[in-house]
């Protein structure tokens, strides 16, 4: 059981500057650390962060190396559904998405000069390379639960809830409570709830 | 305040850290007394969390005004008995080269540590430099950390080896490892450690050229005990998977990381002997000698440069190793960073087996880019459009370090060039002198302090002409906004002094010198056609605090935000000229988002027949 727990996992996440997907990361990896895993996450902060495309990776199992290349990810979280389609070389053939269903679209789409793919072309892209993927309007259910930045939440409740990841909501909820600030709480388990209302759709 | 495990923690206790926060605890644990630094990404969390942590009276913090004066302040605290640390990013350093130099041939009796934040694959820089060049060129201890529980140890190791060689020690991190979270395992911290009093010694502390010759030849017999510290350190470490085997890798660095990755997603642990190096300066060349010659072929990994494998090289000459080595070919080059497909196919063609690495699995695909951008609310963006408005192409813009350089994007285009920090003024003097066009150089509030001060300076001096243009926001936004002498008192606490930014330009004998809100279009633009009217050093100042500060640490929010009334020509040049991000297409239609709207009203400014305010909802 214990060697089962410590399997081996690479995980990449990707949004957009602003979205809160450093401090999603560092949720989950709290969640994996009190899980008992062996944890390390990487992010870079900086002149990405205005606007800019986030990417972050969440290693459980002994994995060192906080920069995946393309391909190594096992499972890709992706807080926004360009993100998600420029993300997809990283994952292995076979791996497990789960993607926001919400757009926010670059400057360059909001000028008119460039086009954002139809969410259609983004899921059937996806399809092509993942075993499994999930699409799920994070940005809709995070304000219903209370503010957009819950939607990350929401996201990492239907990974969790999925049975990919060594431990389960339940690790997340725990984690929640112990983590973040008491305002946030009452938001972030009502995302939770809504997360996994969502994969069971 | 709530307690903070940083400085609450106990021994035995874990927690999840960034690598900068665990740079931290380590200090903490050594005992320093005085952190200096000019923040950079990706060094600045360090210096940020020592300021959020407040220290409890530990310790005292500044926010020096460049990494020269850092480095010197924390030369000073160690040359008083302090242990010090300073830190920077990697080109910082080049700001800090010359006290570091010197520094390293003095010696520093309290102890000085210096963090070196390198950035390859320029996540946030200019350039890849790789400043594990300095140890080897200053004569200096490095530690190079790769994992969060290493960043720890390594910045006590580093302090204790400051302290016992008396020389300032390089404790260099890549942007992965600063920015990296793992779990930290605690030890107490210590009781307040001692000052070590300074012995007046004018024959070694100052280096007049006969106390220097002297020095150096100390320094050498004071790197030769490091080395022999190398050889045992604990931070360098050999395995051997196969006792027969005799193939070697010795890795160092982040390099470290990938490699036991990819040995381990080849299941290729037992095929080689590995040498790792935590301690990379100076070399423990017994070790790598009795290293090589259990192998008959070696690979050196390093990420960058083929610092280590030239050494190694020429180490393996003089010695007469028959060792055949290898390291950086076509396809694990010199640039960016390594990864752990790389070393697979590396270690692949090295141990030659079979490569695991299958071939993408998705397309490169066409979509639209996302490239950072200066934020909706962004006092610089006004200041670019009217200046671009007023001059077009008929000027030539001198950028600097800071948000403002991503100015440079179309529409605003507000950079030409750009040469290193702080040199927005002194590089477009020059460029005005040889070229006689019309310059225009923009340089930040902290980025006039760093360094802009001496070169506008140089202006008056030299009688160049110049338009200068100070984007005054209030703070250093770039790396966080930290504070930085023009910041105002009420954010500074009593611990720092307000300087003021017009009264400096004054002082230095600019007489063409205006202050303007920059989110006033029309001030920005007349004050602009005065100074175009004329010749010599003319300075605006434009003011108005960062967005995200105003925001956040200021607690100022506008009860208005801009909306569309009447669509057009007029709305859209305002779209293509402004390219505010809160601005959007619906449909044909162009819309205000109003979540990302923070009711500067320049578009109102820029297309009054197509903008209104309107109150916010709440």
């Amino acid at each position: 059981m214990s060697t089962d727990k410590q399997k081996r996992m690479r995980i990449y996440f990707t949004g957009v500057g602003g979205q809160g997907t450093l401090t999603a990361t560092t949720l989950l990896a709290r969640t994996a650390m009190d899980a008992g895993l062996d944890v390390v996450a990487g992010e870079v902060h900086g002149m990405a962060q205005r606007g800019g495309v986030v990417e972050s990776v969440l290693l459980l199992g002994g994995w060192r190396s906080p920069k995946l290349d393309f391909g190594e990810a096992d499972v890709l979280l992706g807080f926004e559904p360009l993100e998600t389609l420029r993300g997809l070389p990283y994952l292995r053939a076979g791996g497990a998405v789960f993607s926001s269903a919400d757009p926010l679209p670059p400057l360059s789409v909001s000028l008119g000069g460039a086009q954002y793919p139809s969410m259609e072309e983004v899921e059937a892209q996806t399809r092509r390379v993942a075993g499994q993927c999930h699409f799920v309007p994070c940005r809709e259910l995070g304000l219903k639960a209370g503010s957009a930045q819950a939607g990350n939440t929401v996201l990492l409740s239907v990974a969790c809830a999925s049975g990919i990841l060594p431990f389960g909501v339940d690790a997340l909820e725990a984690a929640i409570g112990k983590y973040l600030p008491p305002k946030l709480q009452a938001s972030n388990l009502k995302a939770l709830e809504l997360g996994m209302a969502a994969l069971r759709i | 305040m709530s307690k903070n495990p940083l400085l609450d923690g106990r021994r035995g206790e874990r927690h999840l850290l960034l690598g900068n926060e665990a740079i931290v605890r380590g200090a903490l644990e050594a005992g320093v007394h005085m952190i200096s630094c000019y923040p950079g990404t990706p060094s600045s969390e360090v210096p940020d969390t020592f300021r959020r942590l407040g220290g409890e009276g530990r310790y005292r913090l500044e926010y020096s005004v460049n990494e020269k004066v850092a480095f010197e302040v924390a030369a000073g605290g160690a040359l008083g008995g302090a242990m010090s640390l300073v830190t920077m990013k990697h080109v910082g350093l080049n700001v800090a080269a010359d006290p570091l130099f010197t520094a390293a041939y003095t010696g520093m009796p309290g102890g000085l540590v210096v963090l070196s934040a390198d950035d390859p694959g320029c996540h946030s820089s200019q350039n890849e430099q790789d400043n594990r060049a300095y140890a080897r060129a200053a004569m200096l201890p490095c530690l190079e950390p790769v994992s969060a529980q290493e960043a720890h140890d390594m910045t006590r190791e580093a302090f204790r080896l400051a302290r016992e060689l008396q020389q300032p020690v390089l404790l260099r991190t890549t942007t992965r490892v600063n920015h990296m979270r793992g779990p930290v395992e605690f030890d107490d911290l210590p009781a307040a450690q001692p000052l070590v009093p300074f012995e007046r010694n004018p024959g070694r502390f100052v280096p007049v050229p006969a106390v220097a010759r002297k020095r150096h030849a100390a320094v050498l017999d004071i790197m030769e005990q490091a080395r022999a510290l190398a050889e045992s350190s604990r931070f360098n470490t050999e395995r051997a998977g196969n006792a027969a085997t005799r193939l070697g890798i010795i890795a160092s660095g982040v390099a470290r990381n990938y490699l036991a990755d990819a040995l381990t997603a080849g299941g290729w642990d037992d095929k080689v002997r590995v040498l790792e190096l935590g301690m990379t300066w100076p070399l423990p060349e017994k070790r790598l000698v009795a290293f090589l010659e259990q192998c008959d072929r070696v690979l050196v990994l390093e990420e960058g440069p083929a610092l280590l494998e030239r050494d190694v090289r020429a180490l393996a000459q003089r010695e007469g190793c028959k060792t055949r080595l290898e390291g950086k070919t076509d396809s694990l080059t010199e640039l960016g960073e390594l990864s752990t497909t790389l070393l697979l196919r590396r270690l692949a063609e090295f141990l030659d087996c079979p490569c695991p690495v299958k071939g993408g699995n998705a397309q490169a695909l066409e979509l639209p880019g996302r490239p950072p951008n200066l934020c909706a609310g962004c006092s610089h963006r006004a200041v670019f459009h009217a200046v671009r408005q007023l001059f077009g192409d008929d000027a030539y813009y001198s950028s600097d370090i800071g948000c403002y350089t991503l100015g440079m994007l179309p529409p605003l285009k507000c950079a030409d060039f750009l040469v290193c920090m702080g040199s927005s003024i002194s590089a477009g003097s020059g460029f005005a002198r040889a070229s006689g066009k019309t310059v225009v150089a923009f340089i930040g509030d902290s980025t006039f302090f760093h360094s802009g001060m001496t070169g506008l300076a140089n202006a008056v001096f030299n009688r160049h002409d110049i338009i200068v243009v100070i984007l005054d926001n209030g703070t250093t936004a770039m790396t966080g906004h930290q504070p930085n002498p023009g910041m105002v008192q009420d954010m500074l606490g009593e611990n720092a002094a307000h300087l003021d930014i017009e009264a400096i330009v004054r002082a230095m004998g600019v007489s063409s010198c205006r202050k303007v809100r920059a989110f006033n279009l029309k001030a920005v633009t007349s004050a602009l056609e005065e100074m175009r009217a004329q010749t010599g050093v003319r300075v605006l100042i434009a003011e108005e605090p960062c967005a995200l500060y105003a925001r956040r640490q200021l607690k100022k929010t506008q009860p208005q935000v801009a909306m569309v009334k009447e669509q057009g020509p007029d709305a859209a040049h305002c779209l293509e000229t402004l390219a505010c991000p809160a601005f959007y297409r619906d449909g044909e239609a162009l819309a205000v988002d109003e979540s990302l709207c923070t009711g500067c009203m320049v578009c109102l400014q820029v297309g009054p027949k197509s903008f209104k305010a309107r109150r916010r909802d709440v």
